[in-house]
């Protein structure tokens, strides 16, 4: 187990934070699996954003859907 | 050819000419069903007898010459999230033990509005939150998963218990279980099909599509699909041309020619640990586009590294989100797998999913730099076809594992992080006789190309045959 690992005292913590007590039977294996999630999503620390915003969602551009790009093609 | 076997397209056809009644391929249909199911468990409610009051009323609309379109008659099913008034959406789950919905969601009621006989609504990984379906087993091989989310839908229609079906795709969902099934799944770009009524794994990545036995059907089903809906806030306005005209879908020539036609391979990431059979009916189908005229034209993958990061990053805390009350209320309802996923995704911090957001915007516009550049991309659906129903794991030659949901995720996420169009089409299959499908990947509402592409592939390699372990 990794050094920052989290422990199931702390996964109980934050669990209870944000609105989801758990039962403490949960407290382990929720960690485990939160620490899991925890190192596939870091890897995006790696990347420098600069002034890049946020996509909350996605939206086909504006030139796309008025059908005047590509559609020669398509 | 049987009833139940005929395509849409053909069974349309056949409708439309009288040479067939609704009433006798939902018939066709329902004995087909009633033989399968004990088989493959494609199904969660059957709805046998109004789907007989359906294809009675077609028939008598028909008769009269009011024909609606090519689906008026033609049994088919929608996955269980996705509301059909009066039908219970169980979504997989002891959560919705009980549960009916009071109206229908968009699409089902455009399929009724298009004259479709709605058959039952098809099993789904635990609220789409699983790769597999465990519920529902392979249509060519009942020790092999079914795959997921979208199992039941895949299997239906490859088994021959829908001429058609819907799906759902958060991260591959119509298109995974469509390739280990051998059949035709439809991702279309984010916002063209809405998803009013439709139970959501995480809104800003799911999208509904239809599963069907060719590449021509599922042109004429997403035809009756399209178009802005209030009750969705990620619905695409009235587009002027969104290229799902049923006149020119699959934009015929004969014999068909893609000459000119830029189809990118990638040189990493879609070919990185993949089986080498899938490869190798891969690698075959490209030759053939590239017989037809299409040019290959080797790429890099955009942000590959960060594929699955930004995927978790969206998907989990959304899923856990959406899920919040009934959690804390019923968490003993949920299945183990997805219980503990929606738990931890109490823990994920805002940073975490802002910086997901941040990494998408960087994925959509690298892919549209690359999708200047050729005018789609190639690429296997799933690295590996459907693994035996006890397995977790896949190891790869290279000495790593991957889980068997990661595997069927990880080459589907990114059309899903850009919202760009996805089509999955039968291109072989292993020694085994598994199936394996092939990604055409378009622009945004390139829809239509992606349609003739695989409409072109399939003309001179078709592949018709039903499952075979059902």
């Amino acid at each position: 187990m990794p050094t920052d690992a989290l422990t199931p005292q702390e996964a109980a913590r934050w669990a209870d934070r944000s609105g989801l007590p758990l039962d403490a039977d949960r407290h382990a294996e929720v960690a485990a699996t939160a620490q899991y999630i925890h190192s596939v999503v870091s890897v995006l620390h790696e990347i420098d954003f600069a002034d890049t915003p946020p996509a909350p969602t996605y939206r086909v551009p504006e030139d796309v859907r008025g059908g005047q790009r590509h559609c020669a093609r398509a | 050819m049987r009833a139940h076997e005929l395509s849409l397209a053909a069974a349309a056809e056949a409708i439309r000419t009288r040479r067939l009644s609704p009433v006798e391929l939902t018939e066709a249909v329902l004995d087909r069903l009633d033989r399968t199911e004990p088989l493959v468990g494609a199904y969660a409610t059957v709805t046998a007898e109004r789907a007989l009051g359906i294809a009675h009323e077609a028939e008598r609309e028909i008769a009269a010459g009011r024909l609606r379109g090519p689906l008026h008659g033609v049994p088919m099913g929608v996955k269980d999230l996705i509301d059909v008034a009066g039908v219970p959406t169980e979504a997989g789950s002891r959560v919705r033990t009980g549960h009916r919905a009071e109206s229908d969601s968009a699409v089902a009621a455009r399929l009724a509005a298009a004259g479709a006989v709605l058959v039952g609504k098809t099993h789904t990984h635990e609220f789409a939150y699983g790769l597999t379906t465990p519920q529902t087993r392979n249509a060519w091989n009942r020790g092999r998963v079914a795959g997921g989310s979208s199992g039941g839908s895949a299997v239906a229609v490859a088994a021959g218990s829908a001429t058609f079906a819907l799906g759902t795709d958060t991260g591959g969902s119509i298109r995974v279980p469509a390739a280990l099934n051998g059949v035709v799944g439809l991702k279309p770009t984010y916002g063209l099909v809405p998803r009013t009524g439709v139970t959501s794994l995480s809104w800003s990545l799911d999208h509904v599509g239809p599963v069907t036995r060719t590449v021509e059907d599922a042109g004429l089903v997403l035809a009756a699909l399209t178009g802005p809906d209030a009750g969705d806030p990620a619905s695409l306005p009235a587009l002027p041309d969104p290229g799902t005209n049923p006149q020119h879908p699959t934009g015929r020539s004969n014999p068909p020619d893609l000459t000119g036609l830029r189809v990118g391979v990638a040189r990493d990431y879609y070919f990185d640990r993949v089986d080498g059979q899938v490869e190798a009916a891969v690698r075959r189908a490209l030759a053939h586009l590239e017989a037809l005229g299409a040019r290959l034209v080797e790429v890099d993958t955009p942000m590959a590294r960060y594929v699955q990061a930004a995927q978790w990053g969206l998907m989990v805390p959304e899923a856990t989100a959406y899920h919040e009350r009934t959690l804390r209320a019923a968490p003993d309802l949920y299945g183990a797998d997805v219980r503990v996923l929606l738990e931890a995704g109490a823990l994920m911090g805002a940073g975490d999913y802002l910086r997901a957001q941040r990494a998408r915007t960087l994925m959509r516009q690298a892919w549209e730099q690359l999708l200047e550049e050729v005018d789609l991309v190639a690429a296997p659906t799933v690295p590996t076809t459907a693994t035996p129903v006890d397995e977790e794991a896949v190891t790869w030659p290279d000495g790593t594992t991957e889980a068997v949901s990661d595997a069927y995720v990880r080459l589907c996420a990114p059309a899903n992080l850009t919202g760009m169009p996805a089509l999955t089409l039968p291109v072989g299959h292993a020694a085994d006789g598994l199936p394996v499908g092939m990604q055409l990947i378009g622009r945004p509402l390139g829809e239509p190309l992606l349609l003739r592409t695989g409409h072109a592939y399939e003309a001179t390699r078709p592949a018709h045959e039903l499952a075979r372990a059902a």
